[in-house]
C-alpha cells in the first residue's frame, strides 16, 4: 500500500475518525451561497474541512477493522482540542487497554500500556498502520485544506440512496504536495453534508473510499455517526468507526496533551 | 650423461646471468603461489560469510513468502520437513520473521524481528558466534535479544540496555514488549547490522501471536553434497513450499562472486604473461650471448638436436632450482597469510560488499593446488619461452654464428 505520504481530504476525515473530532455542524454560521455562485464549490469544501476540526471534544467510539486475516473491535475514548491536539486511548479489548496515541502539533506518540513506555512515532513507523486499521500514522498528523491544494469543480448531480447529491471533482494543483491526483466528493444537496469521497492516484485509479453514514443530531449538530474507510483493491477489507457518544466544547487544558500526562494515564 | 654434465657446467659458467634468471623465475613462481592462495581466500571468505553467517545454503519458505513477505505466509508443518532433513543428515533450523519498530530512550528505528530456535540454529549458522559484545541468545532467558551493531549505535544501546519492540501481531493487536539487550553482533549483513533483532522462538511467538508454523527453514548441505542436488532433494520432500539455493535467493551476490572468480582468473593470465616475458627475456639473453659458442659446437659436429637438448637441459636445471626456491619461500608466506592474514580494518573497517559485511582480515586459503597449479603453469611458460631461442641456436649456420660479434 502506498499510504506513506497520503494527505488531503482523507486526512481531515481520518483524523476525525481516529481522533474523534466529530463533524461539527458546518452549517451554523456562514451564509450558504447559491450553487450558481462562483465560490460555491470552495465554500462546500471548507465546510467539510472545518467540520472535522472543532474547538474541542470528548467522546467514546468503536472501531471495527476487517482484514483478510482477522477482524477486531476496539473501543476507544478520545479527547481533542483544536486541530493540533488529540488523545485517544483504548478501553477494550483488555489486552490492549490503556494503549494510547497522542497527537501534539506535528508529533505523534504511542503509549504502550503493557510495557509502560512511550514511543515517539517517526520515520519508518509513520507509514505503518495505526492500531491495525486502514489508516496510517501519517494520516493522523498531516492535514491540508482541499480548497488550497485542489482545483474544485461541481461536475455532476444525481441521487444516492434516493437523496439528491452534488458531485464535486477535485484535481490536484500542479504545485500542491499531495499524493492524490483526484478526489471525488459526493455531498447531499439539501444539507451539504458529505456522503462519500473517492480518492484516485495520479494515474486515475480509484484507491480508497470514505463513506459517511448514520447522520444524527448531537447537541444541535448533525454528525456522521459512522465513517467507513475501504481500500478499493477488491479485498473487501475495511475500517469502520462508530461514534457511541460525544460532547463538544468541553474544557480541556493543553497540559492534557503532553507525554507526561500520557504516562500518568 | 655427458650432456647433463655439460649443461650443469654451462649453467654455472656465467653464474651472474644464471642467478638473475633463477631469481626472476623463483620470484615469479612465489608471486603466483601467494597470489593464488590470497585469491582463493578472498573468494572463499565472501562465500563462507554469506553461507555460514547470513543465509545458509538453501532456504525453504511458503510459496508466496519470498516475493511478498507476510507474517501470515508460514510453513504450516515445519516439523515434518525438519524430521526428513534430520533423517538425511542435513542440518536445518526454522526461523520466524517479522518487522516492527524498536525504541530505546527517545530514538526509534524500523527493525526485522528474527525468532530463532537456538539449539537448531547453532548447527546452520555462525551468527551466534558473531556476537562481539555480551552473549548469544539463551532459551532460558526469553526476554533477551541480540541486535545488529549499527542498530545498537543508532539507539545508543549497550549490553544490558532496554529495548521496546512495537509491531502488529498476527491477530491485529498491538504487539509490544520490553527486552534486554543480551548481545550485540559484529558485522553480518547490511540488513542485520542496521535492523536485526534476534530473539528466542518462544518470545517471538508470544509477541507476534504466532502459535504455530514458521517462516523460513535454513538448510545446510553436507560437506560433499552438491548444492543443486541437495535443493532438489529438499524440494521433493516439500513440493508445496518454495525451496531456493542461496544463489537463487541472492543472484547478484552469486554472480558477483562468479565474476570476482573470473577477475581473479584474468589477473592470473596477466601475472603469468608478465612472468613469461621476464623468463623469455632471460632465456633470449642466455642463448644469444652464446651464439658464437653454439656456432663452435655446430662446427665440431654437434647436431641441432644435441644443441636443442643441451639448452633444454640447462633450462630444466635452472627452472628446477627456481621452483625449489620459489616454493620454499612461498611456504612461510602462505603460512603467515593463512594464520595471521592481512588486517584491513584500519583502511576499510566494516567493509560491506553487496550488503554482505566482510571480515576485515584477509586470509589466504591454501591447498595442494595452490602450489601445483602455478608450478605447472611456470614449467609450461618456461618451455614455451625457451623454445624460440633454442631453435634459433640449434639451426644457426656455424659460419654465421662464429662471425657473430
Amino acid at each position: 500500500m502506498n499510504e506513506l505520504t497520503r494527505r488531503s481530504l482523507l486526512l481531515g476525515a481520518a483524523t476525525t475518525a481516529a481522533c474523534a473530532l466529530l463533524p461539527l455542524s458546518a452549517l451554523a454560521a456562514a451564509p450558504r451561497p447559491s450553487p450558481e455562485s462562483p465560490g460555491f464549490a470552495a465554500w462546500v469544501m471548507d465546510q467539510i474541512d472545518d467540520m472535522h476540526r472543532g474547538s474541542s471534544s470528548h467522546g467514546v467510539l468503536s472501531m471495527t477493522v476487517k482484514t483478510e486475516n482477522w477482524t477486531r473491535n476496539l473501543t476507544m475514548e478520545s479527547w481533542s482540542r483544536g486541530e493540533d491536539y488529540s488523545l485517544i486511548r483504548i478501553l477494550a479489548p483488555k489486552k490492549e487497554k490503556g494503549t494510547a496515541t497522542l497527537k501534539a502539533k506535528e508529533d505523534l506518540f504511542t503509549f504502550l500500556a503493557k510495557t509502560g513506555r512511550t514511543i515517539k512515532v517517526s520515520g519508518a513507523m509513520m507509514g505503518s498502520s495505526w492500531m491495525g486499521s486502514h489508516m496510517n500514522n501519517n494520516d493522523l498528523v498531516k492535514a491540508s485544506r482541499m480548497a488550497d491544494d485542489y482545483s474544485i469543480a461541481l461536475t455532476g448531480q444525481g441521487t444516492l440512496g434516493g437523496v439528491a447529491q452534488y458531485v464535486f471533482t477535485l484535481t490536484a494543483k500542479p504545485d500542491a504536495a499531495v499524493v492524490w491526483g483526484k478526489i471525488e466528493v459526493t455531498v447531499e444537496q439539501e444539507s451539504l453534508l458529505p456522503t462519500r469521497q473517492i480518492f484516485y492516484d495520479e494515474d486515475g485509479t480509484a484507491m480508497r473510499a470514505l463513506e459517511f453514514s448514520d447522520y444524527k443530531e448531537v447537541g444541535g449538530r448533525k454528525l456522521a455517526g459512522v465513517i467507513t474507510i475501504r481500500p478499493l483493491d477488491g479485498s473487501g477489507e475495511f475500517t469502520r468507526v462508530t461514534y457511541d457518544s460525544i460532547e463538544f466544547d468541553v474544557d480541556l487544558p493543553v497540559s492534557m496533551f503532553t507525554v507526561q500526562h500520557l504516562k500518568a494515564l | 650423461m655427458k650432456s647433463l654434465t655439460m649443461a650443469w657446467r654451462n649453467v654455472w659458467r656465467n653464474s651472474r646471468r644464471t642467478l638473475a634468471a633463477i631469481a626472476a623465475t623463483s620470484l615469479g613462481l612465489w608471486a603466483m603461489i601467494v597470489y593464488s592462495g590470497m585469491a582463493a581466500g578472498y573468494l572463499g571468505r565472501m562465500e563462507r560469510h554469506v553461507l555460514d553467517v547470513e543465509m545458509g545454503d538453501i532456504q525453504v519458505h511458503h510459496a508466496e513468502y519470498v516475493k511478498t513477505p507476510s507474517l501470515y505466509d508460514r510453513i504450516e508443518d515445519p516439523d515434518a520437513l525438519l524430521a526428513s532433513l534430520d533423517e538425511a543428515g542435513l542440518p536445518a533450523a526454522p526461523r520466524l520473521l517479522g518487522s516492527g519498530l524498536a525504541a530505546a530512550g527517545d530514538s526509534s528505528a524500523g527493525v526485522s524481528l528474527i525468532g530463532v530456535d537456538v539449539e537448531r540454529d547453532g548447527a546452520v549458522s555462525l551468527v551466534g558466534k558473531s556476537v562481539t559484545a555480551g552473549h548469544w541468545l539463551d532459551p532460558s532467558a526469553p526476554s533477551e535479544v541480540v541486535i545488529g551493531r549499527k542498530l545498537a549505535k543508532m539507539l545508543n544501546l549497550d549490553v544490558g540496555g532496554e529495548l521496546v519492540v512495537l509491531s502488529q501481531a498476527a491477530d491485529g493487536s498491538t504487539a509490544n514488549d520490553l527486552y534486554t539487550v543480551g548481545g550485540i553482533l559484529g558485522g553480518v549483513s547490511d540488513a542485520v547490522d542496521r535492523g536485526g533483532v534476534y530473539m528466542v522462538e518462544d518470545a517471538f511467538r508470544e509477541l507476534m501471536v504466532v502459535p504455530d508454523g514458521t517462516h523460513e527453514i535454513i538448510v545446510r548441505r553436507t560437506p560433499s553434497g552438491d548444492l543443486d542436488a541437495t535443493a532438489n532433494q529438499v524440494r521433493a520432500w516439500a513440493p508445496e513450499l518454495e525451496t531456493k539455493t542461496w544463489r537463487e535467493l541472492k543472484p547478484t551476490l552469486a554472480s558477483m562472486l562468479d565474476s570476482a572468480a573470473g577477475g581473479m582468473a584474468a589477473m592470473f593470465v596477466i601475472v603469468y604473461a608478465a612472468i613469461g616475458i621476464v623468463i623469455l627475456n632471460a632465456m633470449l639473453m642466455a642463448v644469444f650471448e652464446r651464439v658464437r659458442e653454439f656456432g663452435v659446437l655446430k662446427a665440431i659436429g654437434v647436431s641441432p638436436r644435441g644443441v636443442l637438448a643441451l639448452i633444454y637441459l640447462e633450462t630444466v636445471i635452472q627452472t628446477g632450482i627456481a621452483i625449489v626456491i620459489g616454493i620454499g619461500l612461498a611456504i612461510p608466506a602462505n603460512w603467515y597469510m593463512t594464520t595471521k592474514g592481512l588486517d584491513l580494518s584500519a583502511s576499510m573497517g566494516g567493509l560491506s560488499v553487496m550488503g554482505t559485511t566482510m571480515d576485515p582480515v584477509w586470509r589466504s586459503a591454501v591447498t595442494v593446488d595452490t602450489y601445483v597449479q602455478p608450478t605447472v603453469a611456470l614449467v609450461i611458460i618456461v618451455l614455451i619461452a625457451v623454445t624460440y631461442p633454442a631453435l634459433r641456436a640449434a639451426f644457426i649456420k656455424p659460419i654465421t654464428a662464429m662471425r657473430h660479434q
